[in-house]
């Protein structure tokens, strides 16, 4: 969901990150959806240089993804203006979690591969030279004496590391071709094996740029070159005809003039930010249930979702192993914190995590609702909200009416949260003009006609106006920090006989107000990837995935 | 008010006809019959008129006099409280007229509620869980109070406490704090593990002055409300 402010947010964002002619570029894409060049250009009154620049930053910082459309005449007789660019609102939000990824990062493994990602948050895309220029470059200046060639090997074996755990994957194709528009409800035949992934009728335009523009599955995360000490699952690249060819071509003949170069060197890696969502998503899970129920459970949860994590690694057949009550109660031993559960409090765990067991042949099989801890998540963020702005009356009123999910009458309303009859078309009304209710009117035509106001929570509207509202938060919160930094520059300036306060005091009081500022900015990231993120159709899939797997 | 010690106003309605009616003019008689006719959904003063025809004046005196004595009485009506509703003193107005349980003169017993309320939290609390037949069970032996519960009344207040989020809704599993329990019955148990009915857990956006801020939708980068010049930003980062 791209709401206005969340527009705003991330144009911010752009802008303290690149300056403020990329984010005007970066606005315009946002706004008008894809753009060729010259329509930038025209749109922002900007040199075709400055757009261009802008057009490189943004795509070194996979912010943007160009594509262009099938041409009816074969795709050299296109013109070159063809080109399209697409701004890709996730992946800016995400540069604001970059220091929750390197956290995720450190947890795993070591500070080599730290670096690693480092470097690729850092410039965007990198090739394997490139990260092996950058590593040597640190050693040299943490005056290390490693040599050269011990160097590379240690970038290949972290970088193997790090795309085995999907934390690092191939950047995607520069410039898919699409099918024209006018053939888009045929069925894409050429996209060969794609076809399978997008066999969803009603995928967005951005959906299907970058189904086109991802590398396939087996070459994502695997082979930094040709040659056998390579890791993975070789799959020539001659297999998947048309698209691949087509841009490999563009690729060449791009606009922006990115320099060709052999094979090898081409090959550009980026972090998976998919990958850290879900991480995420997991720990977002974990931390839930450990609130709301107790540690025992989030301990098997976790136990869970590390046990079919591994299993999505391995080779596809492998995941149709369900995971039974053993599997669980195996993984739960392995971790710290499980080992003094007994396969009884397992079980009741699981039960309290709301699956019942479903036996199967004489195995217990178990697989646990994640869309719903995400949702009962959601309602806590909003009734908090709720509580905080229209008191404890109406924080009632407002869960009876979201557990219902249908249209309730005010005195029906009143009633049952025990709410002075005069009182609670008040505060119904205060909900409903700040659009947290919806209210439809009743006309009654009986003996005496009379009006019954009726009241529900429209939880797909609200949950917009609440993820705007966050994202506005999110901007207020990100300008004063800018408007503290400001200040603390000009204190900084200040000769030091104007200054009040001492230098030191003055200076740590702005420090911890930025603390405290930039500490709820990533606590609010945590509530807005909740509303934003975690209901991604993509990562739903694969949680169905997991789920296929605990059935079969 | 006066429930928690105090007479039962849960009187039983008696029905006796023995009432001192014989010495009543005729437009007493025809008000007195009226009104008793309705039972114990009382009648409104207008309706009254329409009814017998009577002039107001009439209607006024009658009514007087049969207050006096004490034939009839008035009684608020929890659905318009501006009218004036008479009743038979044989009866007790029903629920419909008085709101039920929960209503002292016509106005929400809250110190009763949140009373009854925190007896129930406590006694949750204290079973760890508990089903709405054991919570009844309890407040009965209790008898912290004058009035019998019904469960129905229970109910109602323990859905109230599942809206306040102080309690929550489980099924049993048969298991440890259940094992008293039939698997798949509904219990409660409170939500907060240590018992004190502290507030809900604040969210992320609720616990920043933009998420309680009336001027939200006022406030913009460079407005007059802005987050440079904001009251609210300062006064938290007042430290
Ligand atoms: S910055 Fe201040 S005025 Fe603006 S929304 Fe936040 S609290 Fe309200």
């Amino acid at each position: 969901m791209v709401t206005e402010y969340g527009i705003k947010f991330t144009v911010n964002l752009i802008n303290n990150h690149f300056g403020n002619l990329v984010a005007k570029v970066c606005e315009n894409l946002l706004r008008r959806g894809p753009l060729t060049l010259q329509l930038i250009v025209r749109y922002t009154e900007l040199t075709p240089q400055q757009v261009k620049n802008s057009l490189l930053i943004l795509i070194q910082h996979n912010c943007v993804q160009a594509f262009s459309y099938e041409q009816d005449g074969g795709l050299e007789d296109g013109p070159k203006s063809n080109t399209q660019y697409m701004a890709l609102f996730n992946n800016i939000l995400h540069r604001m979690r970059f220091s929750k990824f390197l956290e995720i990062m450190s947890r795993e493994f070591d500070d080599k591969c730290k670096e690693l990602l480092e470097g690729l948050l850092q410039h965007g895309r990198l090739t394997l030279k490139q990260m092996v220029e950058r590593a040597k470059d640190l050693a040299e200046r943490a005056k290390s004496r490693k040599k050269e060639g011990i160097c590379e090997n240690l970038v290949q074996e972290s970088l193997v590391k790090l795309f085995t755990a999907r934390y690092v994957e191939r950047c995607p194709a520069s410039e898919p071709v699409l099918a024209a528009r006018n053939k888009e409800d045929t069925p894409a035949k050429k996209r060969g094996p794609k076809s399978a992934r997008t066999a969803e009728e009603s995928q967005t335009l951005e959906q299907r740029v970058l189904a086109a523009a991802a590398p396939m599955e087996a070459q994502r995360f695997s082979a930094i070159t040709n040659n056998e000490s390579a890791v993975g699952r070789e799959t020539s690249m001659d297999d998947s005809p048309g698209m691949r060819v087509g841009a490999k071509r563009k690729y060449d003949a791009s606009e922006l003039h990115i320099e060709p170069a052999a094979e090898e060197e081409v090959i550009l890696w980026r972090a998976n930010f998919e990958e850290f969502i879900r991480c995420l998503r997991h720990k977002a899970c974990i931390e839930n249930v450990r609130e709301r129920l107790d540690d025992g459970a989030a301990t098997v949860l976790r136990a869970m979702l590390e046990a079919t994590r591994s299993l999505e690694n391995k080779v596809k057949t492998e995941k149709s192993v369900p995971l039974s009550l053993n599997n669980i109660f195996e993984e739960v031993m392995k971790s710290e914190e499980g080992r003094g559960m007994t396969l009884d409090l397992v079980r009741a765990s699981l039960v309290q995590l709301g699956c019942s067991p479903s036996a199967r042949g004489t195995d217990e099989s178990y697989k646990i609702d994640l869309k719903k801890i995400i949702e009962l998540a959601q309602n806590d963020e909003v009734e908090s909200i709720v509580l905080k702005r229209y008191g404890r009356d109406a924080y009632r009123m407002f869960r009876l009416l979201s557990k219902n999910g249908r249209l309730v009458e005010t005195d029906k309303i009143a009633n049952t949260t025990f709410v002075e009859k005069k009182d609670a078309p008040k505060i119904l009304y205060k909900l409903w003009k700040d659009e947290y209710l919806h209210m439809e009117k009743l006309v009654v035509a009986g003996a005496r006609q009379s009006q019954f106001l009726l009241w529900k929570v429209n939880k797909p509207c609200l949950w917009k106006h609440v993820l705007d509202e966050m994202f506005h938060a999110a901007l207020n919160l990100s300008q004063r920090v800018a408007y503290e930094r400001e200040k603390e520059k000009e204190f900084l300036n200040l000769p030091v006989d104007k200054q009040v306060m001492s230098q030191e005091e003055r200076l740590n009081r702005l420090k911890s107000v930025r603390i405290v500022l930039e500490s709820s900015l990533l606590k609010l990231d945590d509530a807005l990837m909740l509303f934003h993120d975690f209901e991604e159709s993509s990562l739903l899939k694969l949680d169905d995935a997991i789920m296929l797997s605990h059935d079969l | 008010m006066s429930r928690l010690q105090g007479p039962s106003p849960l009187k039983r309605k008696r029905p006796d006809s023995n009432t001192p009616s014989g010495s009543l003019t005729e437009h007493e008689r025809l008000l007195y019959d009226l009104i008793r006719s309705k039972q114990d959904m009382a009648i409104w003063t207008r309706d009254m008129k329409r009814e017998t025809n009577l002039p107001d004046n009439v209607v006024t005196k009658s009514l007087k006099s049969l207050q006096t004595k004490k034939l009839i009485k008035e009684v608020v009506n929890i659905q318009n409280k501006g009218r004036k509703h008479y009743i038979a003193t044989e009866f007790e107005p029903s629920m419909e007229i008085t709101g039920g349980t929960w209503y002292a003169e016509g106005n929400l017993d809250t110190e009763f509620i949140n009373f009854l309320k925190k007896h129930c939290v406590k006694i949750i609390y204290e079973l760890k869980v508990a089903t709405l037949e054991g919570i009844l069970d309890t407040i009965r032996r209790s008898r912290a109070f004058n009035v019998e519960f019904t469960t129905q009344q229970v109910e109602e207040i323990v859905n109230a406490l599942v809206l306040d989020n102080e309690i929550m809704e489980v099924k049993s599993n048969g298991i440890g704090e259940f094992d008293s329990i039939p698997v798949g019955r509904v219990c409660y148990t409170c939500t907060s593990k240590g018992g004190d009915t502290g507030e809900p857990k604040i969210g992320a956006l609720a616990s920043i002055p933009c998420g309680v801020c009336p001027q939200i939708s006022l406030c913009t980068p460079d407005g007059i409300i802005s987050p440079k010049t904001c009251v609210y930003f300062t006064k938290w980062l007042d430290f």
